[in-house]
């Protein structure tokens, strides 16, 4: 335990796959493109992951910066703090998201040098051409932080196109309404383009960005029919991966490279499942990831619950995708038509099934559908601090969860996605003896 | 129907403190009240409807126990509050929820109040966070769908007549708050912060009529008043809610007036009319969306970044000159998205319109507002010429 | 002016100065300040007149200042901490544009422009950038608090402290402790740890030199060096740190009366008695 503690980079947390073990090469490769772009100046779009632009971003050619992935990477190298003190100094309130206070930390000293801050993690982030916000879709900071970040560099121009979807509602159902949230959206993202077409010196090539969606959906199967393997007992991949797998889903999505990678992923589950290997030789629980992001810096209390005997099959965080073919999508011809449905059905995917089951929702059907499938024994839940998005409401699911289904051995983790001060470890490890003995308990009834 | 209480700032007290108290006496009269969180709820619709919208109110002075079981803390201390006196049973009169997609802590709890409070009925308005012409036709069908829907509820659809004569009675009812406002801007002002803003939160929790009614007389009897003593500097108050008088008084007992404000109930939310238009639903539309300045909504920037800061904050700036504002105190809750993030822009605008800063995060209690005397008099040291 | 006498009170949540002075300082009096203000306040002073060897009747004007201000009876006005430690600091080193005050319970940051405070922050809300944080760590150490500054400064590997939580920090640091870390190492982090706490409060004045540093925290020669470290140049320190405050409101005072006399305006003057105030008023 004590060897964890270090300031500098942590021991590398050790993965049951060896797709999930490319990571961490892919993502500095990501970052270095990025200076690389930088320098011949290709256009560089901030982004926020899964926002739904990936596709229109690919095919035209420009870079996108996952801003939220760069302020997870100061986390996990454990360099945050200072980026989040200078934000402070800016008078960012500490109760924001950690990711924007991070960024807007860095972003801030980078444009007072002129020059990237000093020793900046894995070479730093570039100065964007623009910078892609969202609205309405997962949470505020995808409309503020952008627009923050203006302030510091008042000559980049901001897009915040909004990507709603048909709440769930008892006085009216989805399909009454979904003509005019697709409308909505195809109008946003259209206007993605024409910003974009705008702002950099590209044009959309249409055909091109059919082909683009095309792979995304493609990638949008393999990748379910990947994590679908992981029902098989003894489970092949746990949610420690999936923290490392979504990387390609969300930064490369709509990419050949992505597609690939899933694939082999798939293989590789494939093979391991014929030749019975789980995540640990042992396999006493299974545990499904209820929400919340991870605690970057923390990944190895994964590896803590394995050295207990239990794995997470399944997770609902960064599983982002459906199978495109259970979505029931309209034929369209236009690519952006075909995005906007496919993005509205993955939102209301589980409405329906959520009406058959009073007082449930969709999320807390999510979270009935994974325990059953994955044959899953507790329920871990973490809440970040600092992020609003998806942490307020867990609390509410997990109860609601046992109300209308069972009660279900549950536990809350606390801290941070980023601010490592806020994280106690062995509290942490406490609480995980802590569940791991109710679980005990609940099996040898 | 039950007879108002005699008007002016006694009532303004008596509904403000007995908060719902109306309500109850309406409810009980055979009318249906209908809850709502924060100022982008479309009342007028609500109005139209033959519904009474009330506004939920937190308070500061209960401390938040039962809200926890349900709802993180990780949320606005302001909704937070609201949850827990409504599951204390302070607005057991209510028939129905509305909650518009303000921020995250209003719309990602919605579930949370939709199951909890389990009302007859319940809606959620995912109003868009953008401006251009696609998001105001969303919103446009947003409304749409939530203006049939509370016919289904009443079982008789809103006509366009019912709409437009709601919007009337809000128009009136702004204009009335205006003129209010016009009696801050003497030199003492005849009013002070803390009775606008009780008052301001009174005529929330009434039928609108009602409220241009109660603002009126107030209106009246503040005019007959003596000139009030001088004191020693003229602030403005800005953030997103106040709702609860605590921290007004902190500041007008420190020794300042507090003159202006851009909060709600407060100036954001009165200074800006529905216009009349063929389709009554557009210029509804067209307030909430465009009109009304708020982190929330995000506004594309045209022109340059002073252009930008002109159009988000320049209403600041004008009442700075028109309320010959000495100081300002942003006032923002802990974990509040649409107005932490603009703190360095805001306060890099309002200093350069001339006037001082103040900064105060606070958490919506009375513990920690009266933290704040010891600020708020430095600041007023500050700025004493 | 001469002939007149001024006192300013600095009520702490911590200690307690009184501070009389006419062109001058001609008493001082520091002492804990515990949990009764008002009869704190009386005796001190009472000593502070003893040992001016004034009468109280002769004190031309007091100001309170500090957290327990409003228990001055015989204050004529309370003015905030904020205030008193400008006017003290413009004073004593007029050079000066930012004051950084760490008290017992609470610290801040003070912006100065012509010998005015023009800007401040404070952090009284959480202990993790005061006093209160090194004596908790103190005494989980079992080292004496004054011993604390001394022995950051023995440090040769400092070990980093990563909880900004007071009740955290403590029990890193004893899980340090038990990992085989130098006790020096430690210490070194703990003063590292809150003056980050409190480098990030004040930065958001954009700071300026020089720096002066005041309150019981400057009396902590490792916290002077952690601070100076973070501003990356030298702070000065007034000759006794904790009087800044109590000598800025007897100044005060002093401008008070001046900006009168010229004015030709009568001051209210509160009743010079040293009674013993009763619990409730």
């Amino acid at each position: 335990m004590t060897e964890e503690k270090k300031p500098e980079e942590k021991k590398k947390r050790k993965t049951a796959t060896e797709a999930a073990g490319k990571i961490g090469p892919m993502v500095k490769a990501a970052l270095a493109e990025n200076l690389r772009a930088k320098e011949e100046g290709k256009p560089i779009a901030y982004s926020f992951i899964y926002s739904g632009y990936d596709e229109i971003i690919r095919a035209m050619d420009i870079v996108p910066a996952w801003t939220e992935n760069y302020a997870g990477i100061c986390g996990v190298k454990r360099d945050a703090q200072r980026f989040l003190e200078r934000a402070e100094g800016e008078n960012f309130s500490r109760s924001l998201c950690t990711y924007a206070l991070c960024g807007l930390g860095f972003d801030s000293w980078r444009e007072e040098l002129g020059e990237m801050p000093p020793d900046p993690p894995w070479g730093g982030q570039a100065r964007p051409t623009v910078m892609l916000g969202s609205g309405q879709v997962i949470c505020d900071p995808r409309y503020k932080w952008y627009q923050a970040a203006q302030h510091y560099m008042p000559d980049v121009p901001v897009y915040v196109g909004g990507l709603p979807y048909p709440p769930y509602e008892e006085d009216y159902d989805y399909r009454e309404v979904q003509d005019y949230y697709v409308k909505y959206i195809v109008e946003e993202l259209r206007g993605l383009v024409e910003f974009l077409e705008k702002h950099t010196n590209r044009k959309m090539d249409w055909e091109r960005l059919s082909q683009v969606v095309d792979i995304s959906d493609r990638t949008w199967n393999m990748i379910s029919e990947a994590y679908d393997l992981r029902k098989a007992v003894p489970c092949p991949m746990g949610t420690g991966d999936a923290m490392n797998t979504m990387v390609p889903m969300t930064f490369m999505m709509g990419t050949q490279e992505g597609l690939d990678f899933f694939k082999d992923l798939y293989d590789e589950l494939k093979r391991k499942i014929a030749n019975r290997e789980g995540i640990i030789p042992d396999e006493k629980y299974r545990l499904l990831w209820g929400g919340g992001l991870p605690s970057w810096f923390a990944l190895t209390d994964f590896n803590y619950f394995n050295s207990k005997g239990a794995v997470f099959p399944a997770e609902v965080t960064y599983r982002l995708v459906e199978p495109v073919y259970n979505l029931d999508l309209p034929r369209v011809s236009d690519p952006l038509e075909h995005l906007a449905w496919r993005w509205v059905r993955y939102w209301t995917y589980r409405h329906d099934r959520a009406r058959k089951r009073p007082g449930s929702t969709p999320d807390v059907e999510r979270l009935i559908e994974y325990i059953e499938d994955y044959k899953i024994d507790g329920v871990v839940m973490h809440e970040a601090f600092s992020c609003r998005s998806w942490h307020p409401g867990l609390i509410w699911q997990l109860n609601q969860l046992k109300r209308v289904y069972r009660d279900i051995p549950s536990l809350v983790l606390e801290s941070d996605i980023v601010d490592i001060s806020s994280y106690n470890e062995a509290d942490t490890r406490a609480r995980i003896d802590a569940f791991i003995d109710t679980l005990e308990a609940v099996k040898s009834r | 129907m039950p007879e108002e209480v005699a008007g002016g700032l006694a009532a303004a007290d008596k509904y403000y403190r007995d908060y719902g108290s109306r309500a109850r006496e309406l409810k009980k009269g055979g009318a249906k009240i209908i809850g709502y969180l924060c100022a982008f709820t479309p009342v007028e619709i609500i109005t139209a409807a033959g519904l009474v919208p009330f506004r939920i109110k937190g308070d500061v002075n209960e401390p938040i126990t039962k809200a926890d079981t349900e709802m993180e803390t990780i949320v606005c201390p302001l909704v937070r509050s609201c949850f827990d006196v409504s599951l204390k049973g302070k607005y057991e009169f209510l028939d129905g929820i509305v909650i518009p997609h303000a921020c995250d802590s209003i719309s990602r709890t919605y579930d949370v109040w939709k199951y909890t409070l389990n009302l007859p009925y319940s809606h959620f308005i995912d109003m868009p966070h953008g401006t251009g012409e696609p998001s105001l036709d969303f919103y446009k069908s947003l409304l749409g769908t939530f203006r049939t829907s509370l016919g289904k509820f009443t079982g008789r659809e809103i006509s366009d007549q019912d709409l437009k004569e709601a919007v009337g009675l809000y128009n009136q009812n702004r204009a009335k708050v205006r003129e209010l406002y016009q009696l801050r801007k003497a030199s003492p002002p005849l009013i002070s912060g803390a009775e606008v803003t009780k008052l301001l939160v009174a005529a929330v929790s009434l039928p609108v009529a009602e409220a241009t009614r109660l603002i009126d007389s107030v209106i009246k009897e503040v005019k007959q008043r003596q000139a009030a003593p001088a004191k020693t500097a003229r602030i403005m108050v800005v953030g997103a809610e106040v709702d609860d008088i605590a921290f007004l008084d902190l500041i007008e007992d420190s020794g300042a007036w507090v003159v202006a404000d851009d909060l709600c109930p407060g100036a954001r939310e009165f200074f800006a009319d529905v216009a009349v238009t063929a389709n009554p639903v557009d210029g509804i539309a067209e307030r909430y969306l465009r009109k009304i300045k708020c982190g929330r909504t995000f506004r594309e920037k045209e022109g340059s970044y002073d252009d930008y800061l002109e159009d988000r904050f320049g209403h600041i700036g004008r009442f700075i000159k028109e309320f010959k504002v000495d100081g300002v105190v942003l006032y923002i809750y802990k974990y509040c998205d649409p107005y932490g993030f603009d703190v360095p822009a805001m306060k890099s605008y309002i200093e350069s319109a001339g006037a001082p800063v103040l900064y105060l995060e606070d958490e919506y209690s009375m513990s920690t507002i009266g933290r704040l005397r010891t600020r708020i008099q430095a600041f007023l040291e500050l700025i004493a010429k | 002016m001469k002939g007149q006498y001024f006192a300013g009170v600095d009520i702490g949540s911590t200690m307690t100065k009184v501070v009389i002075m006419d062109e001058a300082t001609l008493a001082s009096v520091i002492g804990p300040t515990g949990p009764e203000h008002r009869k704190l306040a009386n005796r001190v002073m009472e000593e502070a007149l003893g040992r001016a060897k004034l009468a109280f009747d002769e004190i031309t004007y007091v100001v309170a200042t500090g957290y327990g201000r409003i228990n001055v009876p015989f204050a004529d006005r309370q003015i905030t901490e904020i205030s008193c430690h400008a006017r003290g600091i413009a004073h004593l080193l007029p050079e000066v544009r930012t004051v950084i005050d760490i008290g017992g319970q609470d610290s801040k940051g003070i912006k100065l422009r012509d010998g005015r405070a023009v800007d401040f922050v404070m952090n009284d809300k959480c202990a993790a950038g005061t006093g209160r944080f090194l004596e908790v760590a103190a005494e989980s150490l079992g080292v004496s608090l004054e011993e604390m500054g001394r022995l950051s400064l023995e440090a040769e590997n400092r070990v980093e402290i990563s909880s900004t939580c007071t009740v955290f920090a403590a029990q890193e640091v004893v899980a340090k402790l038990s990992e085989g870390a130098a006790l020096a190492d430690i210490i070194a982090g703990l003063h590292e740890a809150i003056a980050t706490r409190i480098y990030g409060m004040v930065r958001r004045l954009k700071i300026e030199r020089e720096v002066a540093l005041t309150g019981g925290g400057a009396k902590n020669i490792g916290l002077v060096k952690a601070l100076e470290a973070r501003l990356g140049f030298p702070a000065l320190l007034p000759p006794e740190p904790l009087l800044t405050g109590a000598i800025g409101a007897a100044l005060l005072g002093r401008d008070i009366v001046k900006e009168a006399e010229e004015k030709g305006e009568k001051l209210k003057i509160s009743p010079r008695r040293l009674t013993e105030a009763t619990l409730f008023t």
